[in-house]
C-alpha cells in the first residue's frame, strides 16, 4: 500500500518543498491550499498523515485541526504541525486540541522526513527497500565500526577487487555522524565494542528513517556464541565471524543489497554467451551460477544469440559441485540447441580425463580460439594443449 | 498591558538578527551578517529610500503580526536575489523560474518573510508578547518607498548574505 501524505499549507512553495523532501520515498503527496480544501481532501483520500499549517486564508489550521478532530470518520488521521507559529502558547493550545507533533518553520527537509517517518512506514523507492546499487559492478559504500583499524584495514583488504568503498569510524558517535551525512549501503558493526554499543548503535539505526532499511552485520569472534545469539535475537541482518572469510564477506554483502551478481559469470560479447567459472569456484558460488544459468540462457534466446563460450580456464580444480554444475549447463544448452565450446586449461583437462564421467569432454585454450571455432559453423571441441 | 516601548533596541536587534540568520541557515545554508547599526525611527519618506540602498528592480515580502505586541516586517531584496532564493528553495533551475513567472517567485519570498517574521514574533511571544502572524504579501518594483504612520517606530536592518544584501524593514506600533 502506497502511504498518502495531505500536506495544507497556503504557500505553494511549502507545498513544493514537502513534494521535494519526500520525492525519494514510496509515498503520494496531496496538497491543498487552506483549510476548507483540506477537510474536503482528507474526507475524500483518507491520508495516513497531515501536515498542517496554521496561518492560511478561508479557514487557517487550527479551525481545520478542530472540524477535522470532531469528525469521528478523520479523527485519527495523524495531524503535525508545519508552521511558523511556534510560541509557547499557541503550541500548547494547538497540542490540546490534538496534534501528533509539531514542527516550527524554517525546517530543514530531513527533519521532515524524518517526523513523518516515525508515524508511517516511510520506504525509499526501488526495488527493495536498501538497494542502492543494482549490480555487483556499481560502486556503494560500507561503514565499518570498529575500534580496531587492523580488523577495518583486513577489511579493505578483502573486497579491494570490488568497486565498494570501505569507510573505518572508531566510535558509535562517528558512526552516527556518517550515516545522517551520507547512509551507508551497509553497516557493519563489531559486537565487541565497550558497554554494549554495538546494540545500542543498532537502535539507532534501525529507528532512524535514513537508516531503517540499510542491512547491518555484526561482527564477531567465531567462539563468541552468547554475543552471536544476542546479535541474531536482536537482528541484525547478517553476522560476520572473526577471522574473517574475505569471499563469505563479500557474498553476504551483495546477498544483503540484493545486488544482481550474474555480471560475474555471464556477459555477451560478438554476439556469443560468455560463461566464466572463477578460480575459487566454492558451492556458493556454483548455487549463484546454478541460479542464473537459466534465466541468463532464455535472455540470450530471445535476444538471438545461440552460440556459448564456457570458460574454465581460471579454474584450479574440479570437485562435485563444478562437475554437476557443468552437466546442468551442457545440458540446458543441448535443450536449446545452443551451440558451445569448453575452454579449459591443463590442470583441468587432466583432471577431466580422470573421471569417467568427464573424460570425453574436449577443450580449447581459450576464448578467442573458441569464439573461432564458433564463427566457423559446428562448434568443433579439441583438447587443450 | 506591555507594549513595544518595553523593549530595548538591543532586544530588536537581537531578535531580528537571529530570525534572520536561523532562516538563511537553515534554508540556504547561508550566513546573515549584520552590516551596520540599525536607522531608528526616521519617517522621512526620502530617508527611508536612501536607508534601503538596493539598485534596480525589488522584491519585497510583507508580514505582520498583531497581539499583544503589534507590527510589520518588510524584507526587501533584489529581483536577482529573489529569484536566486527562490531556485534553490524551489530545486528549481534559472529557466525553470523563469517559464513559471514571477508568482512562483513572489510565493518563495512570501514563505521566506513568513519564516522570519515567524521567527521573529515566536521570540516576542516567548518573552511574553503574544501575536499572531498575517499572511503575506508581495511588493516588486523600483524606485518606491514604505511610509509609516507617525505612530510606528521604525528599525531598519541591512544583512550581507554572501555578495547579496537583505533589508529587513521593521515597523512597530507604539503604545496607545
Amino acid at each position: 500500500m502506497r502511504y498518502k501524505i495531505l500536506t495544507v499549507d497556503d504557500s505553494k512553495t511549502v507545498r513544493i518543498i514537502v513534494k521535494k523532501a519526500f520525492k525519494s520515498y514510496d509515498c503520494d503527496i496531496i496538497e491543498a491550499a487552506n483549510g476548507v480544501e483540506g477537510l474536503a481532501t482528507a474526507a475524500k483520500e483518507s491520508p495516513d498523515v497531515i501536515l498542517l499549517d496554521v496561518t492560511m486564508p478561508v479557514m487557517d489550521g487550527v479551525e481545520m485541526l478542530t472540524k477535522l478532530k470532531s469528525d469521528p470518520a478523520l479523527k485519527g488521521i495523524p495531524v503535525i504541525m508545519l508552521t511558523a507559529e511556534g510560541g509557547r502558547d499557541n503550541v500548547l493550545k494547538i497540542a490540546k486540541i490534538g496534534v501528533r507533533d509539531y514542527i516550527v518553520k524554517p525546517f530543514k527537509e530531513e527533519l521532515l522526513v524524518e517526523k513523518v517517518g516515525r508515524i508511517i512506514d516511510l520506504k525509499p523507492i526501488g526495488d527493495g527497500a536498501q538497494a542502492k546499487a543494482k549490480s555487483i559492478f556499481d560502486p556503494a559504500s560500507i561503514l565499518v565500526v570498529e575500534d580496531k583499524p587492523a580488523i577495518v584495514q583486513q577489511i579493505q583488504d578483502g573486497i579491494k577487487h570490488t568497486p565498494w568503498k570501505i569507510i573505518g569510524v572508531n566510535t558509535t558517535g562517528e558512526a552516527i555522524d556518517h550515516c545522517s551525512k551520507t547512509p551507508p549501503d551497509v553497516v557493519i558493526i563489531s559486537l565487541s565494542l565497550p558497554d554494549e554499543a554495538a546494540f545500542t548503535l543498532f537502535r539507532l539505526l534501525r529507528t532512524n528513517v535514513k537508516t531503517k532499511y540499510t542491512p547491518i552485520f555484526g561482527l564477531v569472534v567465531k567462539t563468541d556464541t552468547t554475543v552471536l545469539q544476542q546479535a541474531q535475537q536482536v537482528g541484525f541482518s547478517s553476522i560476520v565471524t572473526k577471522p574473517i572469510e574475505a569471499q563469505d564477506l563479500e557474498a553476504k554483502i551483495a546477498k544483503a543489497m540484493n545486488l544482481d551478481t550474474s555480471e560475474r559469470y555471464f556477459a555477451t560479447e560478438d554476439n556469443i554467451l560468455l560463461m566464466r567459472l572463477p578460480e575459487n569456484t566454492t558451492p556458493g558460488v556454483v548455487a549463484e551460477v546454478t541460479q542464473y544459468l537459466k534465466p541468463k540462457t532464455a535472455d540470450a534466446v530471445d535476444s538471438g544469440i545461440c552460440r556459448v563460450v564456457v570458460d574454465l580456464h581460471a579454474l584450479k580444480h574440479f570437485d562435485m559441485t563444478v562437475i554437476k554444475l557443468l552437466f546442468t549447463t551442457m545440458q540446458t544448452f543441448r535443450e536449446l540447441a545452443l551451440q558451445y565450446v569448453l575452454v579449459g586449461n591443463s590442470q583441468i583437462v587432466t583432471e577431466c580425463k580422470g573421471f569417467e564421467d568427464t573424460k570425453g569432454w574436449q577443450f580449447v585454450d581459450s576464448v578467442e580460439d573458441a569464439k573461432a571455432q564458433l564463427n566457423k559453423g559446428a562448434p568443433v571441441l579439441a583438447t587443450a594443449g | 498591558m506591555p507594549t513595544s516601548d518595553h523593549i530595548s533596541e538591543s532586544v530588536f536587534k537581537d531578535t531580528i538578527t537571529h530570525a534572520v540568520q536561523n532562516v538563511f541557515k537553515t534554508m540556504f545554508n547561508a550566513t546573515a551578517l549584520l552590516a551596520e547599526e540599525p536607522q531608528t525611527a526616521a519617517h522621512d519618506a526620502t530617508e527611508n529610500t536612501r536607508d534601503i540602498l538596493i539598485e534596480g528592480q525589488l522584491v519585497v515580502g510583507t508580514v505582520g503580526f498583531i497581539g499583544d505586541i503589534s507590527g510589520l516586517i518588510y524584507l526587501y531584496m533584489s529581483a536577482p536575489f529573489a529569484n536566486q532564493l527562490a531556485g534553490h528553495i524551489l530545486g528549481m533551475t534559472e529557466e525553470e523560474l523563469e517559464e513559471s513567472g514571477d508568482e512562483v517567485v513572489n510565493d518563495a519570498v512570501g514563505e521566506v518573510t513568513n519564516m522570519t517574521v515567524g521567527v521573529f514574533k515566536n521570540q516576542l511571544c516567548d518573552h511574553g508578547y503574544p501575536c499572531k502572524l498575517t499572511i503575506p504579501s508581495i511588493l516588486r518594483g523600483s524606485n518606491f518607498s514604505i511610509e509609516p504612520i507617525t505612530s510606528a517606530s521604525r528599525r531598519i536592518y541591512r544583512f550581507k548574505i554572501g555578495t547579496n544584501i537583505l533589508v529587513a524593514d521593521l515597523l512597530m506600533k507604539q503604545g496607545d
